[in-house]
């Protein structure tokens, strides 16, 4: 018989099993073992005690072989939840990276076309070089103010985007069909309201895509 | 009350089949709140000791369970005086009791469908 006279276990032996399975909650994964380690120790404490009060070196090996089996079926789990969860950050963060650098690529190729064709004296071809202006300065601006204000804001990314490529784009198009044609007779009022319409539908169709990709793909924790 | 997970609003229907674990252990929460060593002991008594879950098992479970907005945590202590204050208290939500009732549903069906084909009854005449 392993428990003591009074029906209590001896507490040498608790404390010395208890601190065995501690040492096995080593295994589990930091977060999880925070979480919930105590109260798994507490609860392996309870069960080792009810056993070693039915006494018996059989049942204790048994309940050993249980708890081991419990151990070995349970840690690759918990460890791949865990990975499971760090994907998911680092697959944020990749998108985050895509799209940062996607625009950044975009832009690039709008400069150089601009290059070539300040250089070429080409003339623009339907409206295309109004366009390209247009995607080029509120891009560069829009992109910028929607970043800050999305990473430093908990607003909605969509709505931030709606209403600062809305003013970038809006502002500058009212501004430039009232006063362009005072300015520079050769100002061309209809390509430059095109320009300005596609540099939106342009930059907020691309935020507006990319929120309902992130959508899907985060989990739903 | 304690930690809550947010109120899932998917259908009960898409959790299902539930893990033997799981249901074992909103069945225990059913009718009362309770710590992890009352689960694991009701479980026991339950199943006469066919099912024994271990630490790790246990509150893998809870912990999915909580994240899932099945269960909660609750600081209302059924007997203080009696209890000791390091043991958290859990509970089922109402989407947990509407999980375990669909749960319940499902293997009632099932073993109709067995009692209808006979199996039910051939097992219990070999016993």
């Amino acid at each position: 018989m392993i428990a003591s006279q009074t029906g209590q276990p001896p507490l040498a032996t608790l404390n010395w099993a208890t601190q065995v399975y501690c040492l096995l909650l080593r295994g589990y994964p930091s977060a999880f073992r925070a979480e919930y380690g105590t109260q798994m120790a507490q609860l392996f404490r309870d069960c080792y005690g009810a056993e070693m009060k039915r006494g018996g070196r059989q049942r204790l090996a048994l309940f050993w072989f249980r708890t081991l089996i419990d151990f070995i079926r349970t840690v690759p789990q918990e460890h791949l939840d865990n990975l499971g969860k760090e994907n998911s950050r680092m697959k944020n963060s990749a998108r985050d990276a895509v799209a940062l650098f996607g625009c950044l690529g975009i832009i690039a190729v709008a400069f150089f076309l601009l290059r070539y064709g300040l250089k070429h004296e080409t003339s623009a071809i339907l409206m295309f070089g109004n366009v390209l202006d247009a995607l080029v300065v509120t891009g560069l601006l829009g992109n910028l103010i929607v970043f800050l204000l999305v990473k430093t804001t908990r607003l909605d990314p969509v709505r931030v985007a709606l209403w600062t490529f809305l003013i970038l784009n809006g502002l500058p198009a009212i501004v430039l069909a009232l006063v362009g044609s005072r300015i520079d007779p050769q100002f061309r009022t209809t390509a430059t309201l095109v320009g300005y319409a596609a540099s939106f539908l342009f930059w907020f169709g691309l935020h507006w895509v990319w929120s309902q990709t992130k959508g899907r793909v985060q989990p739903a924790s | 009350m304690g930690k809550t997970a947010r109120k899932p609003e998917q259908p009960v229907e898409e959790f299902l089949p539930l893990t033997p674990a799981m249901f074992h252990i909103l069945l225990a929460l059913a009718d009362r709140e309770r710590h992890g060593y009352h689960i694991m002991q009701e479980v026991q008594e339950r199943t006469e000791g066919k099912v024994r879950l271990g630490p790790g098992t246990l509150y893998g479970s809870i912990k999915r369970m909580l994240g899932a907005g099945w269960i909660e945590e609750t600081e209302e202590r059924p007997d203080p005086d009696m209890d000791d204050e390091r043991r958290r208290y859990y509970r089922l939500t109402d989407f947990g009791y509407r999980i375990a009732s669909a749960e319940a549903d499902r293997l009632d069906r099932l073993v109709k469908s067995a009692r209808v084909k006979k199996l039910l009854s051939k097992t219990q005449v070999s016993r």
